[in-house]
C-alpha cells in the first residue's frame, strides 16, 4: 500500500523526497522519506499568509470611494474638530460648556450675545435701556423673527423662556441674581425687573439664561433643537458628532455662509491631528500645543493661532483642610510653583495668571508679582509651619483624568523641593464631583474653570474651595449692586487682589486655546471659542 | 434534547445572577448622573431636584425591580443622559464594533490558521524557531503601538503610503459601505495581527497534540503523507477546539478592541461603555453590560452545541451519563 501512494491522487505524494530519516518515528525508510516536509514549506505558508493579508488590504483600498476632487472655489460643507462632546442637546438641564459652545448663537439665540472680546452686543433684542436705579431693563426686540419651525418669535416667547428658567430652576438659573419679574409690554418690548441692581445681568443674559425657546413647540430637547438661529441640528450622535445645516428661513443678518457644518469630537489628540492632516477636518480647536508644530511649520497649508480665553487652571487648597487651612503652607505652595516651567512644557502659548480674574473679564489686574517663584521663601514658610525636606508634609491632590497626568507629575516634583510629598490621584470626573465638589474631601484639587464672570465662586463660602472672607463677599456684593461699570470693575479688582493675597488657590495659568485650520478657512472665532462658537461667518474656499 | 434544555435553564439562571451583580456593583461607584448633569456651577438643591426627576432617590430594590421588570418585557430603558433608548444606542455602536471584530477575526484566521498549521508541520529546528519567533512577536505587539505603526505607514495624510483613513467612522455610516469599510481597514488589521498570533499558537498546540498522538501515524500508515495526515485528519480532530477558541476570542474582542477604537476614534461599544461609566449613566451601563454578558453566554452556548455537532463522542458520553443518572 505504501508502495502505491499515487492512489490518493496527490501529485506530490508520489514524488520521492530524499531526506535523512534521523528524527522520524517509523522504521520504514520509504515512509520516513515522505514524512519529511519539504524545506521550502514554511516560507510558502508565510508567503501565502502575507499575500492573503495584502489581498485584503488592496481589496479594501480598491473599493474605497475616493473623495472626488472638487473644483476650487467656495465649499458648501466644512468639518470642524472639537474636543469636549455633549451627551445630549438639552441646554436647559445639562451642564457643560460643550453645549453653550455649539448651540448658543448657532441654533438658539439669546436676548443679547457676546462678541469675541467678551462684550455684550445685540441679538434678539435690537436695543435695551437700563433705568437709572438699575432695577428695570427694557428690551426692544427685532421685528419679523421666526423659529426654525416657522413659529413667530415675540415677547411672549421671551417672557415664557425666562419665567420657565426661574420657575423650574433650570441650569444656571441662580446666576440670574435678584430677579423679580419679566413682562411683555407689547409684542416687541420686554421689561425685566430686579429686586436689587445686578451689574452682571446683561452678560448673564448673553449666556444660557437669556436663551429664547419656542413656547408652542414640542420636541425631545435631548435629541433635537428648535431655535431661531442661523443653523439647524440635522443629525446628533452623542459623544461623536453633530451636523448643522443652514436655516433657510433665518430671520436676521447672521445668515450662515456655509450650508453644512459637521462637528466631530475627538477624545484622542493624535487622532484629531491626523484628521486635520488628512483633510477630514478643516479646523481643529483646540489642537494640543505640543502637536501643533507640524501645522505651524507648514504655513503654506495651515494657520495656527492661540486665542484669548477665560480658562483658569485653578489649583485649589481646601480652606478647611487639616494642613491647607494653614496660610503659611498655602503661601509656600504658591511660592514653590514655577509657572513658567509649567507653561513652557505645555508648548508656551498659555498666559500666566496671578489671581481669580482672567484678562477678558471685568476687574482684571496682573497679580503675578504677588507670589513670584521663590523656593527659599517657600522653604522658610514651610519651616515655620514645622515641615521641611527632611520632615515632609503629605498632601493629596485629586483631579479629573481629562487634564492628563503630566500636570500632577510636574506639581509633585516642584513641591517635593520644599518638603511636600504630593500624592496625586487622577480620577474620573464624576468621582471628582463626588469627593471634591460635593463632599469637599480633599487637600488640593485641580480644575480648569473655563467659565467667564465666575468670581462669585470666591464670594460663596459654601463653594468647594471652603474660602470664607467676609470682606471679599462684601466687595462682590457691592460690585453686583454697582450701576456704573467703572465702579464695578474697581470693586472686583480690589476683591480679586485680596483673594490672591489670601492664597486659597494657585492659578497655574490662563489656558489659551490654540486653533489650527487649513488655509482657505475664514471666519472661525479664535478667542473664547470653547465657551461660545458662532459659526455663521465661517466659510472655506479651497 | 435534555442537554439543550439543561443548558438553556443554566443560561437563564446565569442571566439573573448577572443582572443582580451588574446592578449592585455599579451602585458602588462614587458620584451619580445627576451630579454630572448639574456640573460645577450648580447649588446642591439643583442636584437633589435632578435626582428626584430621574428617580434616583428611590430605594435601590425598587429601582432594581423596576429595571428587571422592563428587562423581562425586552425593554432596556432609556439613557438618562442621551435620552435615546439603550437598544438603539447599543445598535448604533455595535454597527461599528461587530464589523470591526468580524473583519479582524477574518484577518486573524487568515494569518493564524495557516501559520499555525505550518508551524505544526515544521520539523527543522530553524523553521520551528522562525515560527516561534513570528508568534511571539505577533503576540507581543501592544495593540496601541501596532495601530500607531499602521497609521504611520498607511494613514491618509500622515502615512508613508497614505491611502486609508486613520481615524473616525463616516457620519453616513454603512450608507456608504466603501468609506465605512475603509475606515475599519487599519483598525481591523491591527487587531487581526495580534489575534492572529494567538490563533497561530492555539492552532499549533491543538495540532501538535494530535501530531504527537497515534492518529496521525495511523493515517500515515494508511498511506497519507504527513502533510495530508495533519491537514486532513489532525485539523478535523482539532476542529472542536478551534471553534471554542474562535468563539471565545470573538466574545473577548468586543471589549478587547476598545483600545483600538479609541486610537482610531471609532464610536464603538468599548468607547461608548467607557463614556457611559464616566458619566455615571448607570441605566445605560447596566443595560450594555447585561447585553454583553448575555452575548457572552450565548456564544458559550453556541460553542457547546457546535462541539456536540462536530464531535459525536461528546454526545455519546453525555447521553450515557444521562442514562446512568
Amino acid at each position: 500500500m505504501a508502495e502505491n501512494p499515487g492512489a490518493h491522487g496527490q501529485a506530490g505524494a508520489t514524488t520521492p523526497i530524499s531526506a535523512s530519516p534521523s528524527e522520524t518515528a517509523s522504521t520504514d525508510d520509504s515512509l520516513n522519506a515522505r514524512v519529511k516536509t519539504p524545506r521550502k514549506r514554511p516560507w510558502t505558508w508565510i508567503v501565502i499568509a502575507a499575500i492573503a493579508a495584502a489581498a485584503i488590504i488592496i481589496g479594501i483600498v480598491a473599493i474605497v470611494n475616493w473623495p472626488a476632487s472638487q473644483p476650487a472655489g467656495q465649499r458648501d460643507s466644512i468639518t470642524i474638530g472639537l474636543k469636549l462632546a455633549p451627551t445630549n442637546l438639552d441646554i436647559r438641564n445639562q451642564s457643560g460648556s460643550a453645549l453653550d459652545q455649539i448651540l448658543i448663537g448657532n441654533v438658539y439665540e439669546g436676548l443679547v450675545a457676546r462678541d469675541e472680546n467678551n462684550q455684550v452686543v445685540p441679538a434678539l433684542a435690537a436695543s435695551w435701556k437700563e433705568s437709572a436705579d438699575g432695577l428695570t431693563y427694557t428690551f426692544h426686540l427685532n421685528e419679523g423673527m421666526t423659529f426654525s419651525n416657522g413659529d413667530e418669535l415675540n415677547a411672549d416667547d421671551v417672557v415664557w423662556s425666562i419665567q420657565e428658567l426661574v420657575d423650574k430652576q433650570y441650569h444656571d438659573a441662580d446666576s440670574l441674581a435678584n430677579f423679580e419679574s419679566i413682562t411683555a409690554v407689547d409684542p416687541h418690548t420686554v421689561e425685566l425687573r430686579l429686586t436689587k441692581p445686578n451689574s452682571n445681568l446683561l452678560w448673564t443674559l448673553a449666556g444660557r439664561c437669556g436663551l429664547v425657546f419656542d413656547k408652542d413647540a414640542e420636541y425631545d430637547a435631548k435629541t433635537e433643537a428648535i431655535g431661531s438661529g442661523p443653523y439647524l441640528v440635522t443629525d446628533f450622535r452623542a459623544n461623536d458628532s453633530i451636523t448643522l445645516k443652514a436655516n433657510p428661513d433665518y430671520w436676521g443678518d447672521h445668515a450662515a455662509k456655509t450650508q453644512t457644518v459637521v462637528i466631530r469630537y475627538f477624545t484622542d489628540d493624535n487622532a484629531a491631528v491626523n484628521a486635520l492632516a488628512s483633510g477630514d477636518v478643516q479646523v481643529l480647536a483646540p489642537v494640543s500645543e505640543n502637536l501643533a508644530g507640524q501645522f505651524a511649520d507648514d504655513t503654506e497649508h495651515y494657520t495656527v493661532q492661540a486665542g484669548d480665553g477665560t480658562d483658569k487652571y485653578v489649583l485649589a487648597f481646601n480652606g478647611a483642610g487639616e494642613h491647607t487651612s494653614d496660610s503659611r503652607i498655602r503661601q509656600a505652595i504658591r511660592y514653590a510653583i514655577d509657572h513658567e516651567e509649567l507653561i513652557a512644557s505645555r508648548g508656551g502659548a498659555d498666559a500666566p495668571l496671578g489671581g481669580p480674574i482672567p484678562s477678558l473679564d471685568p476687574g482684571y489686574e496682573d497679580l503675578t508679582d504677588l507670589y513670584p517663584h521663590d523656593v527659599d521663601k517657600a522653604l522658610a514658610l514651610m519651616e515655620e509651619a514645622g515641615y521641611g525636606p527632611d520632615n515632609p508634609l503629605t498632601l493629596r491632590l485629586e483631579y479629573a483624568n481629562t487634564y492628563g497626568t503630566d500636570l500632577g507629575d510636574q506639581l509633585r516634583s516642584q513641591l517635593a523641593e520644599i518638603g511636600i510629598d504630593l500624592k496625586v490621584e487622577v480620577v474620573e470626573f464624576s468621582t471628582w464631583l463626588q469627593d471634591v465638589y460635593t463632599n469637599k474631601d480633599y487637600d488640593l484639587s485641580l480644575v480648569d474653570h473655563n467659565e467667564s464672570h465666575d468670581f462669585y465662586q470666591w464670594a460663596d463660602p459654601e463653594y468647594y474651595y471652603n474660602y470664607d472672607n467676609p470682606e471679599v463677599q462684601d466687595l462682590y456684593a457691592q460690585a453686583l449692586a454697582a450701576t456704573d461699570d467703572a465702579d464695578r470693575d474697581e470693586l472686583l479688582r480690589r476683591a480679586a487682589r485680596i483673594v490672591s493675597e489670601d492664597a486659597p488657590a494657585d492659578w497655574l495659568f490662563n489656558y489659551r486655546i490654540t486653533t489650527a485650520w487649513a488655509n482657505g478657512v475664514e471666519g472661525f472665532p479664535v478667542n473664547l471659542n470653547q465657551t461660545q462658537l458662532p459659526l455663521w461667518n465661517l466659510s472655506y474656499e479651497g | 434534547m435534555r442537554f439543550v434544555l439543561r443548558r438553556l435553564l443554566l443560561f437563564v439562571v446565569a442571566l439573573l445572577a448577572i443582572s443582580v451583580a451588574v446592578f449592585a456593583m455599579l451602585r458602588i461607584l462614587p458620584g451619580d448622573v445627576a451630579a454630572v448633569m448639574a456640573g460645577v456651577n450648580s447649588p446642591p438643591e439643583r442636584v437633589a431636584q435632578l435626582r428626584a426627576e430621574l428617580g434616583l432617590d428611590r430605594p435601590l430594590p425598587v429601582q432594581y425591580l423596576d429595571w428587571c421588570g422592563a428587562l423581562v418585557r425586552g425593554d432596556f430603558g432609556t439613557s438618562m443622559l442621551t435620552g435615546r433608548s439603550i437598544t438603539t444606542q447599543v445598535g448604533a455602536r455595535a454597527a461599528v464594533t461587530f464589523p470591526l471584530i468580524i473583519l479582524g477575526l477574518v484577518i486573524a484566521m487568515l494569518i493564524g490558521i495557516p501559520l499555525g498549521c505550518a508551524a505544526a508541520l515544521a520539523r527543522g529546528r530553524r523553521s520551528r524557531a522562525i515560527y516561534r519567533l513570528v508568534s511571539i512577536i505577533g503576540g507581543a505587539i501592544p495593540a496601541l503601538w501596532g495601530g500607531m505603526l499602521l497609521i504611520l505607514l498607511f494613514g491618509r495624510g500622515v502615512g508613508l503610503l497614505g491611502v486609508l483613513p486613520s481615524q473616525g467612522f463616516p457620519t453616513s455610516g454603512w450608507g456608504t459601505p466603501g468609506a465605512a469599510l475603509a475606515s475599519l481597514a487599519l483598525p481591523a488589521l491591527s487587531v487581526g495581527v495580534i489575534v492572529g498570533a494567538s490563533l497561530m499558537r492555539y492552532t499549533r498546540s491543538a495540532l501538535g497534540e494530535f501530531v504527537a498522538s497515534g492518529y496521525i501515524e495511523m493515517a500515515m500508515s494508511c498511506g497519507m503523507t504527513r502533510t495530508q495526515a495533519v491537514l486532513h485528519v489532525g485539523l478535523r480532530l482539532a476542529m472542536p477546539q478551534m471553534v471554542s477558541v474562535v468563539g471565545l476570542t470573538f466574545a473577548e474582542m468586543i471589549t478587547g478592541v476598545m483600545v483600538i477604537e479609541n486610537l482610531f476614534a471609532l464610536p464603538g461599544l468599548g468607547t461608548g461603555l467607557v463614556t457611559d461609566v464616566g458619566n455615571r449613566d448607570l441605566i445605560a451601563v447596566q443595560g450594555e453590560l447585561f447585553m454583553l454578558a448575555a452575548f457572552f453566554l450565548l456564544i458559550g452556548l453556541v460553542v457547546d452545541l457546535a462541539h456536540r455537532a462536530l464531535d459525536p463522542r461528546l454526545k455519546a458520553s453525555a447521553d450515557g451519563n444521562e442514562v446512568s443518572a
